[in-house]
């Protein structure tokens, strides 16, 4: 019997040279706001189907895969967790700098030029409770990816204003026990609502001029629609089947934000004279540690007048449209963490 | 405090150029296709910036 508080979690920053090779060397670890570990679904067929039995009834049980659930990381929004999620979800990275901070730039990798296809940068996931010789929970998880991360901004006090949720698939393959010794929870630099240094959407500025001080909330979400990875050869892990890639599907993002009404309020006219902008939202807690998303262009594809908390509002929901030039969004983060989806040397 | 620089290579391979390290900079670089490369051995800088070479 374990308490679940017990539960420790890491993961590989460093990404692993290819999706069956665990990155074992640049791990953190860190808290979780979800509390469930990473379940373990091996999935059994039967032969109800087949006749010849002389009866409709099963009656014999053959392995057939690992169904491995997506596996959530909620954590409060930080430059080293963004600059994680951001990284090794859309797989276009650069790093810069040879000491801290270092300065990530992550855009979309599209197909026809992203050295790996349509597969994106793997890392590798541990789950413990109680680590060593009567571990109830020691496991390490191989070919981790990133499938889909939801950015929420609130305006409450507190860092719960400021939250980044990361889904995560893996393909099947574990080590058990894991053979790692997870480091000390990492300390990350987080930020929250108040550290919002830029908050543009489609030229209409939130932070200054006459539409300042109206944004209620935000969320921007990436999903990469994964397809399933079974094929032949894909592999196998104590005789069940296991997932051999993670291939992006018709990849979506999504932005939708909430601002207060008031009188020539903007959104209206940005959304029937079908105006397009840049969109950029900035959180900036030090010259170590910040963060920034631009869209390259965002046109409004609806604004509905709502109710939030008593105050009339308008809830926007954009379209990002993708720029023939800068592409469709460009992240940038400084944070004093090296090595984010970078090859183990 | 100079910017600093990164190497990206072409996406067919046949060029590396060295970069300011600025999201402006390497945003349109990326977006077509572009991906970082280490440093070569040996490499005449030819910095971009805000996609103008100075050299």
């Amino acid at each position: 019997m374990a308490n679940i508080q017990e539960l420790l979690n890491g993961w590989s920053y460093g990404q692993q040279s290819n999706i069956t090779t665990p990155n074992t060397t640049a791990i953190w670890r860190h808290t979780n706001l979800n509390t469930k570990p990473w379940a373990q679904i091996p999935v059994n067929e039967d032969d109800r189907a087949e006749i010849g039995k002389g009866h409709e009834f099963p009656t014999q049980t053959f392995k057939s895969h690992y169904n491995m659930p997506t596996y959530e990381i909620s954590k409060y929004a930080s430059s080293e967790f963004l600059a994680w999620v951001m990284s090794f979800s859309l797989g276009n990275v650069t790093v810069a700098g040879s000491s801290a901070p270092y300065t990530y730039t992550v855009v979309p990798a599209m197909g026809a030029t992203n050295p790996t296809g349509l597969e994106l940068p793997y890392f590798s996931f541990i789950q413990q409770m109680r680590p060593g010789a009567s571990a109830i929970l020691d496991e390490l998880l191989v070919g981790c990816a990133l499938k889909s991360w939801k950015l929420s901004i609130k305006n409450s006090p507190g860092r719960a204003s400021a939250m980044c949720t990361a889904d995560c698939v893996t393909t099947g393959q574990y080590t058990s026990p894991s053979g790692i010794t997870l480091p000390t929870v990492y300390t990350p630099h987080e930020f929250n609502a108040g550290m919002i240094s830029t908050l543009t959407m489609n030229g209409i500025n939130y932070l200054s001029g006459g539409s300042g001080k109206q944004f209620v909330s935000m969320d921007a979400s990436w999903d990469n629609n994964f397809r399933p990875g079974f094929f032949p050869g894909s592999g196998t892990q104590d005789g069940y089947q296991i997932q051999g890639r993670f291939e992006w599907g018709d990849r979506a993002f999504a932005v939708q934000f909430v601002v207060r009404v008031q009188a020539g309020s903007e959104e209206y006219s940005n959304l029937i004279n079908q105006t397009t902008g840049t969109a950029t939202i900035a959180f900036t807690r030090d010259t170590n540690n910040s963060f920034s998303m631009e869209i390259q262009k965002m046109g409004f594809a609806a604004a509905e007048l709502s109710n939030t908390d008593g105050i009339a509002t308008i809830q926007v929901t954009g379209t990002q449209l993708y720029d023939p030039t800068n592409g469709l969004l460009t992240v940038s983060v400084t944070t004093p963490q090296s090595g984010i989806c970078q090859s183990a040397s | 405090m100079s910017v600093p620089t990164v190497f990206l290579e072409s996406p067919q391979g046949d060029e590396i150029k060295e970069v300011e390290a600025t999201a402006k900079s390497l945003g349109p670089l990326m977006a077509a296709g572009w991906h970082q490369v280490p440093a070569p051995a040996k490499h005449e800088t030819v910095i971009l910036a805000n996609s103008k070479e100075e050299k």
